[in-house]
């Protein structure tokens, strides 16, 4: 047998070894999941994809700031700046570093953001959903037509062919930058040796140069902000197909007091019931709730008029201000409540 | 209704590490002052310190909206932060880039005594009671102070429901928290008055129920000074026939200007929707050209009412002070439209008069009517009361053009306008206002010269006559 397969092996059945406790673990997550959200392929491969895209980012950049604006000329931290595959995300992947609530959530909403571009898609061509915003663009408000136009530049910088599913470091929001850059720092530091130091210098100029106000959530969250504000615009009912997936979950969620994160989580849950009440509360008409129903849609769910119109609007609204509370507060409601384990305990 | 403030430059502001506020541009200043910060001292906006907060912990510029409230106000601010430089303790920059001002709900709401003070001076009464329908507060027309012994009672112990309306359909009213519209209702007790009942239900900050708040219009003729002159024959070389505003076209003219002002007003609020702008504008006018034709019609029926030989007014023992703070209470509004302050004598001061307190208090507001509508905007008006000689008297001092000594006489007659049109006025005030003084034995006097503002008294006895 050859010697070096041989070490493989052995080094193989060592960490095989050491992970062995996390296979009933991983198997019970599988078999018993504790929400009714259905993960399907796709989904667990975009999230992957998209996260190894993000940390690749990271890491390029902090290289190339590390290599060209702090003079450090290591021969694999160059050749990560340059534009060579990365190799933090093979570290990283199985430390548990980025196994982080804040961070899965965060992988989550980005894929179930790309189901829902894909669903659309289905509906409506990418050239169409792209001129959305160009009806801003005159608006009478010159604020307004200004955040549009700002939306409509960060849109096309980070729109990636259809289809695939990329992170860009501008859009990434502050809190899960912060939460990649010191594994990735810590990563690079361990595999090239280097010492941390000047590492450490990158990631921080890196943090300090990332604005929040270019990424395209934040834009539309603004854009979403002054259209309701200026109470002129004629389409006061959001809706994805008139507005672009991004805009109609920020319009969403302004309107509702939510986040956009959760109007995304609720369009995964079944039957979308949770977007159903968020519509129902804030009073979208039958019509409307009907038609944006269909369209964020991705299996053979239907809601109808007798439906929507019987949801308990008081009932609607209380449920969503419940939601809109803080999340640290839901957390320990539901730990607090007798019914913590929910239908099943019961 | 919202208030926007378009920005041309964004508001800034700069927070040190300690979240000390550091320096603000005067609009990021007024927040922090009135949310309770000093100056130099921690931000005291919380969202935006917990923004600070944040951007200083991971070191990041962040570009958040960031809502703030007052007890005036909500605001809606969309902020950016910004490190200057690369030093860790670097103070922070903020930019402001939007900021939306929305009225506090709160604020619209009117304050029950100022309410209470509308309805005295409309000749209206006022009863407040919990939700068992026991009676908090009672002011009913006619009756100088508050009824105290009614307090505590039930409504339907001191009241009898009269007919057509059944004492079941008002508890079943009562039951389902629904407004209460002309229940005419008889006082038990004493002369056994006629009363119209309107009420609505209050709901408190928890959506409880919490009772009614009713008002009360006198139904028996005898018990309103000024509709117990209709029995009494005419009196020739009047304006117009004695009967005609008091009881008949007032009233009528009344119940559909009413109806015409708050549907105009609710259109130009954009109540029930958007509108556009000229539509909105277009209903505005309405509602004004509405306002001032009834205080055209409120001012004829109270011209009419003086000008009968038989015309009285009560002997109430009054506050002069008290009802300056009521009166300017009731133009708060109107005086911060214009941006006008109004000096007022201290709280704790008491000046005892003699006067009905609804016609004294329907002077005062006349008066500062007036001061605020010839005053230029951001002046202020000044009230100060002195006794001399037997006689309280109040003045009310404006920064206004000031009335040539020529004209001094002739604003009191009736429909003087000085050559003025399109103000609201109706020439009528000034008149009523010295017939009513006169008649509760004082007198209404202006002290002014051109281009230097007015300055009207009021005196009354300070005490009763014998």
């Amino acid at each position: 047998m050859d010697r070096t397969r041989h070490v493989d092996i052995i080094r193989h059945a060592s960490a095989m070894a050491d992970k062995a406790a996390f296979v009933a673990d991983d198997f019970a997550r599988a078999l018993f999941p504790r929400t009714d959200v259905v993960f399907n392929d796709r989904m667990r491969s975009n999230a992957r994809q998209y996260l190894r895209s993000a940390i690749g980012r990271v890491e390029t950049r902090i290289c190339q700031i590390a290599t060209r604006d702090l003079g450090v000329t290591h021969e694999k931290l160059l050749s990560i700046g340059e534009g060579a595959d990365g190799q933090s995300f093979a570290v990283l992947e199985h430390s548990g570093l980025l196994n982080t609530v804040e961070i899965v959530q965060h992988l989550f909403v980005k894929t179930q953001q790309s189901e829902l571009a894909a669903r659309l898609l289905q509906k409506i061509s990418q050239q169409d959903l792209e001129s959305t915003l160009t009806r801003h663009l005159d608006h009478e408000d010159s604020v307004v037509a200004e955040a549009a136009m700002g939306l409509l530049v960060a849109q096309s910088k980070t729109t990636g062919a259809s289809g695939e599913i990329a992170a860009s470091l501008a859009d990434l929001p502050p809190e899960i930058v912060y939460a990649f850059v010191w594994p990735v720092t810590a990563a690079l530091a361990r595999l090239t040796g280097f010492p941390g130091q000047q590492l450490q210098q990158a990631a921080e100029r890196l943090l300090a140069a990332h604005d929040e106000s270019s990424g395209v959530a934040r834009k539309a969250e603004r854009l979403a902000q002054l259209l309701d504000q200026s109470g002129t615009d004629q389409d006061r009912v959001p809706h994805p197909m008139r507005d672009g997936l991004t805009l109609f979950v920020a319009r969403l969620a302004r309107q509702s007091g939510l986040s956009t994160d959760q109007i995304i989580t609720f369009t995964a849950e079944p039957n979308m019931a949770r977007l159903v009440v968020v519509m129902r509360a804030i009073n979208i008409p039958v019509q409307d709730a009907l038609s944006i129903f269909a369209a964020l849609d991705g299996g053979d769910h239907i809601l109808t008029a007798a439906t929507y119109g019987e949801t308990d609007r008081d009932r609607s609204l209380a449920l969503v201000s419940r939601w809109a509370s803080p999340n640290a507060y839901q957390n320990a409601e539901r730990i607090l409540s007798s019914d913590l384990l929910g239908d099943q305990g019961k | 209704m919202t208030t926007a403030r378009k920005l041309t430059e964004p508001v800034m502001g700069q927070v040190d590490a300690d979240g000390l506020l550091l320096s603000a541009d005067p609009l990021l200043m007024q927040l922090h002052l009135r949310c309770g910060g000093a100056e130099g001292g921690p931000l005291a906006v919380p969202e935006l310190a917990e923004l600070c907060r944040l951007s200083r912990r991971l070191g990041m510029n962040l570009s958040r909206p960031v809502q703030a409230s007052d007890d005036d106000c909500r605001i809606e601010m969309w902020v950016e932060t910004r490190f200057t430089s690369s030093e860790k303790q670097q103070p922070l920059s903020l930019s402001i880039i939007d900021w939306k001002e929305y009225p506090d709900d709160e604020s619209d709401k009117m304050d029950p005594a100022r309410e209470r003070d509308f309805d005295r001076l409309e000749g209206r009464g006022a009863i407040r009671t919990d939700a068992a329908l026991r009676i908090i507060v009672q002011q009913m027309p006619g009756e100088p102070a508050q009824n105290a012994d009614a307090v505590g009672q039930s409504l339907l112990d001191i009241y009898d429901v009269i007919p057509p309306s059944a004492h079941a359909r008002l508890l079943e009213a009562v039951a389902e928290r629904q407004p209460i519209r002309n229940q005419r209702m008889r006082a038990k007790i004493g002369a056994q008055r006629l009363f119209i009942l309107h009420g609505y239900p209050l709901i408190d900050k928890l959506g409880l129920f919490a009772g009614y708040r009713f008002t009360a219009m006198p139904d028996d003729p005898a018990s309103d000074p000024e509709a117990s002159e209709d029995d009494i024959k005419p009196v020739g070389g009047k304006l117009i026939s004695d009967s005609l505003f008091g009881l008949q076209l007032g009233p009528a003219l009344r119940q559909p200007l009413g109806k015409i002002i708050a549907n105009a007003e609710t259109i130009s609020a954009k109540l029930e929707g958007p509108l556009r702008g000229d539509y909105a504008s277009y209903a505005k006018d309405i509602a004004s050209a509405g306002r001032h034709l009834l205080d055209l019609v409120n001012d004829l029926s109270d011209l009419e009412a003086i000008e009968r030989p038989e015309f009285t007014v009560a002997g109430d023992s009054i506050d002069l002070v008290d009802l300056a703070h009521r009166a300017a209470g009731l133009l708060a509004v109107k005086a911060a439209d214009h941006q006008i302050r109004m000096e007022l004598p201290a709280e704790g001061e008491k000046l005892p008069a003699s006067g009905e307190f609804r016609r004294s208090l329907q002077i005062l507001v006349n008066l500062i009517g007036n001061a605020i509508r010839y005053s230029p905007d951001g002046s202020a008006i000044k009230l100060r009361v002195s006794a001399e000689e037997g006689f309280s008297r109040i003045s009310v001092t404006d920064q206004g053009d000031g009335i040539a000594e020529v004209d001094q006489e002739r604003i009191f007659e009736k429909f003087e306008r000085l050559g003025r049109s399109g103000d609201g006025g109706s020439g009528l005030g000034l008149f009523i206002s010295r017939r009513l003084a006169r008649a509760m034995g004082g007198s209404l006097t202006v002290d002014s010269a051109a281009g230097e503002g007015s300055t009207f008294t009021l005196s009354l006895p300070t005490q009763k006559k014998p």
